[in-house]
């Protein structure tokens, strides 16, 4: 097995987690499931270590203590660039650095399942690690780095297109969705929207990482529902919230029609260590998201608007 | 020769005790060695270790031949020695050959100079030809027992395939005598040959079952039903009746997937392409865990409150033996779920606290909400749908070996989940 727990039962209770990116959609969420969990939990934002400062290894030393362990999440997301590919993998240089001093009692790093090659299906925690973009190399050296640098108990967890009331970006997806059918515009779709592809809640997400280190689990977990939907299928959802509901609209697609359309998982891994985890299903998850949104812009109209 | 060879087995676990049984079966003085006298003594008692049709019968009907014993100088009195324990194998498919090498020494040792040695366990290609001392040389046979159809396969055997150290020369007088007996053809060939044709028998088995596991799983998908296509590709004599087209759960029993790791790891010492091997290894896997997803995706995740109950620990009907047995591992995944659990023959099953073993399949099916037929004993081909829809609390049953009538569970108003079709 890939994944294998070192405390069977769950019932481990970290000293105190550091979130490391604490300030950003997964490291917030993380922060919360925490706090929900009652474990002591230190939050790193930017503000409290800028990971590209030259000083950055020293600082985060300086704030470990014996016994932490700790949860990495921080990125500038998506690498698209070379230049953020370098970035990235400087703040996890600076990271690596302090916690080769500092070994914390359990690492959690928040990957990608980018590290899978594209025409991997269904994808499992076995499949070969082979990305084919700079996001996912990026994730796929940051994960060998932090397994060789830290003398640490090691696992990564990968989650698919992760969504969420909170979620900054505006990638092809459900946000990008609902922020076009909250402005009144048509929620479009490439070509037909065929494309199945597997979406998970940023909650299952936290969830799933508080577990690993209630485990204090080593090896890899991908953080996937096992369900793939259509981008077809998730626009006519996130267009039926909303009143009047949404038109979904085609239009060209940017690039070439993708030669291997859909990408199925297969989460058995998850049953069999987690046998008790399930994931909420997407079109619950986009309804509560909504709901939750719905209920913020209610409060507070000019956030919604800057959106 | 005038006189009928004496045979020998030595190691009586299941391999042993059946062939042993078989050579009695044909005439011959047996002697059946094994160092452990406690089973012995249950052997010469008429209680046999391992569950095979017939074989107690068989045995009876034979006894007279037979001569149990731990005393290494029965040997002696024997022309042909099979050295024949069965031979475990670890979770990564590698064998323990300790008891193997004992017995091997000990017939080396042991054997009249004009005895023929016959190593029948399982080996890996190397083995036999690195137990070769001048003057005494070792034969390997390949074996091909199949798990409840261990009489039938000991006593009718399709050929045999004999490794020789010098193929060209002709086989010893008493073992061909021996092998005569049994009326089918005999194929001399080199050791490596004989060792490799094991896996090579085993490899094809594999292909076939795999074709028909990865198959059923698209069945399942796209509205066909795997069912109706087998006979069809039976009826091809490329194919042939008995090719092995079942869709299963998997590859088990621990033989088979020695011969995978075997095979793997003889390619990476020796630089030459096996990935369909590994393949057949990663599909065996994922099918393995079809009881655990289905249940998963159509209960669990709703019903936390779940009580499940299992038909079959065994991994496959009529043998005791659990190694790398689907159910037990389905158990073993269930385990924050209470299970009840019923198998004719298996008791126990370690790993899961909360499993409470039946007494009757229909008591295991009592108050569930899913039930898994994981083993297709006969027996649980007579449950009658009705009784088993009063007796459960839920509506699911999972019956990948199809030992129920679909259409029977349906009108019961249970919920039918099997291989091969959604």
């Amino acid at each position: 097995m890939l994944l294998t727990h070192t405390d069977a039962r769950g019932s481990s209770r970290p000293d105190r987690v550091v979130v490391v990116g604490a300030g950003g959609f997964v490291g917030s969420a993380i922060v919360r499931e925490l706090a929900a969990a009652k474990i002591p939990t230190l939050a790193l934002t930017r503000q409290s270590v800028n990971l590209l400062d030259s000083d950055a290894d020293a600082t985060l030393a300086a704030l470990l203590v014996p016994g932490d362990a700790v949860v990495f999440v921080s990125a500038v997301a998506p690498a698209k660039t070379a230049a953020q590919l370098v970035t990235n993998l400087a703040m996890a240089n600076a990271a690596a650095t302090a916690l080769a001093k500092r070994p914390p009692s359990h690492l959690v790093y928040i990957s990608s399942d980018a590290v899978y090659a594209d025409d991997a299906t269904p994808v499992t925690e076995a499949s070969p690690v082979a990305p084919s973009t700079l996001h996912g190399m990026m994730h796929a050296a940051r994960e060998l780095l932090f397994r060789t640098e830290v003398r640490a108990p090691f696992v990564a967890l990968r989650p698919t297109l992760i969504y969420g009331a909170d979620d900054p970006h505006a990638g092809y997806g459900p946000n990008r969705f609902r922020r076009q059918a909250a402005r009144g515009e048509p929620v479009t779709i490439f070509g037909e929207g065929e494309e199945r592809r597997d979406h998970v809640a940023v909650e299952d997400v936290a969830r799933l990482a508080v577990r690993l280190l209630r485990h204090r689990s080593v090896g890899v977990l991908n953080a996937v529902t096992g369900v793939s939907t259509s981008f077809h299928d998730i626009a006519h959802i996130v267009a039926a919230q909303f009143t009047p509901p949404a038109v979904v609209q085609s239009v060209p697609r940017p690039g070439p029609r993708p030669h291997l359309l859909h990408r199925f998982f297969d989460i058995t891994t998850c049953y069999e260590v987690f046998p008790d985890f399930h994931f909420e299903r997407l079109a619950a998850g986009l309804a509560r998201v909504h709901r939750e949104v719905s209920a913020t812009t209610a409060a507070v109209p000019a956030r919604a608007n800057a959106t | 020769m005038t006189r009928l060879p004496v045979i020998a087995y030595l190691g009586m676990t299941h391999l042993g005790l059946c062939s042993a049984v078989a050579a009695a079966s044909k005439g011959f003085s047996t002697v059946a060695f094994d160092r452990d006298v406690d089973l012995l003594g249950r052997l010469d008692a008429g209680t046999l270790p391992v569950v095979e049709p017939g074989l107690d019968d068989l045995l009876r009907a034979n006894r007279s031949r037979v001569s149990f014993t731990a005393d290494p100088r029965a040997l002696r009195a024997c022309d042909v020695l099979y050295v024949a324990p069965d031979v475990p194998t670890d979770d990564h498919g590698q064998s323990d050959c300790s008891d193997l090498n004992d017995l091997v020494e000990l017939a080396v040792r042991t054997a009249r100079p004009d005895a023929t040695i016959v190593v029948l366990s399982q080996v890996a290609p190397g083995y036999t030809r690195a137990r070769q001392q001048p003057g005494r040389p070792v034969y390997y046979q390949v074996e091909t027992l199949v798990f409840a159809r261990g009489v039938e396969r000991a006593t009718q055997p399709e050929r045999f395939i004999v490794g020789c150290p010098d193929p060209t020369s002709a086989l010893p007088l008493a073992l061909a005598a021996y092998l005569g007996a049994f009326d089918c053809p005999i194929l001399p060939m080199r050791l490596e040959s004989a060792e490799l044709a094991k896996i090579s028998i085993n490899c094809c088995l594999i292909a076939s079952i795999s074709v028909a596991n990865t198959l059923a799983e698209l069945c399942e998908k796209i509205g066909a039903d795997w069912s109706e296509i087998a006979p069809a590709l039976k009826l091809d004599k490329r194919i042939g009746q008995a090719a092995y087209l079942s869709p299963g759960l998997g590859i088990a029993g621990g033989n088979l997937e020695r011969d995978l790791a075997t095979i793997i790891r003889l390619s990476e010492s020796h630089g030459t392409e096996a990935n369909v091997i590994r393949a057949f290894a990663g599909n065996s896997a994922h099918r393995r865990k079809w009881a655990l997803r289905t249940l998963h995706t159509t209960l669990l995740a709703d019903r936390p409150d779940a009580r499940i109950g299992v038909l079959g620990l065994a991994y496959k009907e009529n043998t005791h033996s659990v190694k790398n047995s689907p159910a037990v591992a389905l158990i073993r995944d269930l385990r924050p779920w209470p299970v009840q659990a019923y198998d004719p023959v298996v008791r126990s099953v370690a790993g899961h606290d909360a499993v409470r073993h039946a007494n009757t399949a229909l008591d295991a099916a009592s108050g569930v909400d899913a039930l898994a037929i994981m083993t297709p004993w006969p027996e649980f081909r007579a449950l009658d749908a009705a009784a088993l829809a009063r007796a459960m609390r839920g509506r699911l049953v999972l019956d990948p070996f199809r030992v129920l009538d679909g259409q029977a569970v349906h009108a019961a108003g249970l919920q039918y989940r099997t291989l091969g079709v959604n």
